[in-house]
C-alpha cells in the first residue's frame, strides 16, 4: 500500500483472500492477527470511499469533428 | 407544341425535350407499386430496373446518390413501392420512371435484408460466438458511455451511477445516435474510449423507432464493439427488436438505466456486505484463537501424561531390580538361620584350621553379631 493506493476492486479481492485464509487455513496466531488487521484496514478504506465519493464526469472531445 | 401545320419543323432533340418537359410538368411525383425485375446496378452507381405488374411494365432508373441510401438491394420479383416521377431519356426517346426512394412492401423490407447480411458477415467472422462474451468487472473504477450528449440516456446513466456508485468515474464519449453518419460517429466514440482506461463501456440510446435505432445495426458499430479492449454493454432502448449491437455486445441491457445498474455495484448493498465480511473475519479469528489455545492445552496434557508414564515405568523397573538384588543378598541366608563367622579383621572364617584355640571371633547372625571365643 506504499506506492499506489489499491483500487476498490483490488481491496475487495484481497478481502476475499483474507476471509478465505482466516476461515480455511491453519494459520499461526500472529499471522491470523496480522491478516485480520489488514482486512479491517481494507474495509475501512473501502467504506470511506463509498461514503465520501462524489461522482466525477469526464467528457471526451471529439477530435475528428473539431 | 403548336398544332399549326405551317409551323417550322423541329429537331428530334427539340421534340424529346418538349416531351420530357411536358411529362415532368404534367405528371406529379407519385408512389408506384410493382414487382422488381432485371435489377442492374451499374459501376457508376446508377441502377436500372423494370417495375411491373401482371399487365404492364415500365423502365426505371435510380441515380447513384439515391441508390446510396438503399439499405440493401431488392431481390428479383420482390414487391416494392417506389417514389419518383416519369421522365424521358432523350438520347433514345425512351420513357422511364426515375425512382428516388424504393421500399420493400414486406415488413422490415430491405432493412431486414441488410440486417441479415451484417449478421451473417459477423457470424462468419466468429464475432457472434457466445464464448467471445466477456464477464463484466465486479467493481469498475471508470465507466465509458457512448451515446448522444443531448439525449435522455446520458442523464439516466449519470443518475443511476451517482446514486449507486458515486466513486466510479464516468467518461462520456458522445456521438450522434441517429441520422446520416451516426454509425461512424458511434464507432469513433467507442474507439476514443480506448485511451481513457475505462473498465467497461455502455453503448446505447433511449427508445425510438426501428429507423431511429438503425445505426446500432451497422457493421461498423458492431466491429468497433468487438474490437473494444474492455467489455461492452449495449443499451438500445427497444425491447422488441434485437439490434446487431445487442448481439455482439458482451451484455445486452434493455435500457441505458438498466445498463448502468448492471455495470456498477450498489453502495447500500456493498456496505451491508462489508459488515458481513467484518463479522466473518472476526469470527474466523476468534475461532482460530480458541483452536490454538485448545491445541496448546492438549499438547500440555499429552506431555504431562508422557512424563507420568515414564516415571511409572522407572518405578516398576526399580522394584524388580530390588527383588532380584535381595535374593542374592547374604542377609537373606542369615534370615533362614545360617550364620557367618568373621575374624577380627572381618575375614570370613571358613575352615576349622582358621579357628586357633582361645582366639576371638564374631558370629554374624540375622539381627546382629555375637562375640565368641574358640574353646
Amino acid at each position: 500500500m506504499s506506492e499506489v493506493d489499491p483500487t476498490l476492486e483490488q481491496r475487495l479481492d484481497r478481502l476475499d483472500e483474507i476471509v478465505h485464509a482466516l476461515e480455511r487455513e491453519d494459520l499461526e496466531l500472529e499471522q491470523a492477527m496480522k491478516l485480520f488487521e489488514e482486512g479491517i484496514g481494507h474495509l475501512r478504506h473501502a467504506q470511506e470511499l463509498l461514503n465520501n465519493a462524489e461522482l466525477r464526469i469526464e467528457r471526451l472531445l471529439d477530435q475528428t469533428r473539431a | 407544341m403548336s398544332q399549326d401545320a405551317a409551323a417550322r419543323p423541329i429537331t428530334v432533340s427539340r421534340l424529346n425535350a418538349v416531351i420530357k418537359g411536358t411529362l415532368e410538368q404534367r405528371l406529379p411525383a407519385a408512389w408506384v407499386i410493382g414487382e422488381i425485375s432485371q435489377w442492374k446496378p451499374w459501376s457508376n452507381g446508377n441502377i436500372y430496373f423494370n417495375l411491373k405488374d401482371k399487365r404492364a411494365s415500365i423502365r426505371c432508373v435510380m441515380w447513384g446518390r439515391d441508390a446510396q441510401r438503399l439499405p440493401a438491394h431488392p431481390t428479383e420479383g420482390m414487391q416494392v413501392r417506389v417514389f419518383g416521377h416519369v421522365t424521358m431519356f432523350e438520347q433514345r426517346g425512351d420513357l422511364q420512371f426515375q425512382a428516388h426512394t424504393l421500399e420493400a412492401e414486406a415488413a422490415g423490407g430491405l432493412w431486414k435484408i441488410r440486417f441479415e447480411k451484417v449478421r451473417a458477415k459477423l457470424e462468419a467472422d466468429g464475432l457472434l460466438a457466445p464464448e467471445r462474451k466477456r464477464p463484466l468487472p465486479r467493481f469498475p473504477s471508470a465507466v465509458g458511455v457512448v451515446t448522444s450528449a443531448e439525449g435522455a440516456a446520458v442523464h439516466d446513466i449519470i443518475n443511476v451511477v451517482k446514486k449507486r456508485a458515486p466513486w466510479v468515474k464516468l467518461v462520456l464519449s458522445s456521438a450522434r445516435v441517429q441520422g446520416e453518419g451516426a454509425a461512424i460517429d458511434i464507432a469513433n466514440a467507442i474507439r476514443r474510449l480506448e485511451r481513457s482506461h475505462v473498465d467497461v463501456v455502455i453503448v446505447g440510446r433511449g427508445g425510438g423507432s426501428s429507423e431511429d435505432l438503425w445505426a446500432f445495426n451497422e457493421e461498423i458499430v458492431a466491429r468497433a464493439i468487438a474490437a473494444s479492449p474492455v467489455p461492452v454493454v449495449s443499451a438500445v432502448g427497444h425491447e422488441t427488436d434485437t439490434t446487431i449491437a445487442d448481439m455482439i455486445a458482451d451484455l445486452r441491457a434493455p435500457t441505458p438505466s438498466a445498463a448502468a445498474e448492471r455495470v456498477v455495484p450498489d453502495r447500500e448493498m456493498m456496505l451491508r456486505e462489508f459488515s458481513v465480511v467484518r463479522q466473518r473475519m472476526a469470527n474466523a479469528s476468534h475461532r482460530r484463537i480458541v483452536q490454538l489455545r485448545t491445541a496448546g492445552e492438549n499438547a500440555m496434557r499429552d506431555m504431562l501424561r508422557n512424563v507420568r508414564m515414564l516415571t511409572r515405568d522407572r518405578q516398576q523397573r526399580l522394584r524388580a531390580s530390588a527383588g532380584k538384588l535381595e535374593a542374592l543378598s547374604p542377609l537373606a541366608a542369615l534370615e533362614r538361620g545360617y550364620s557367618v563367622a568373621l575374624a577380627q579383621d572381618g575375614k570370613v572364617l571358613k575352615r576349622v584350621a582358621e579357628f586357633a584355640p582361645g582366639s576371638a571371633f564374631a558370629l554374624r547372625v540375622s539381627d546382629g553379631t555375637v562375640d565368641c571365643t574358640v574353646s
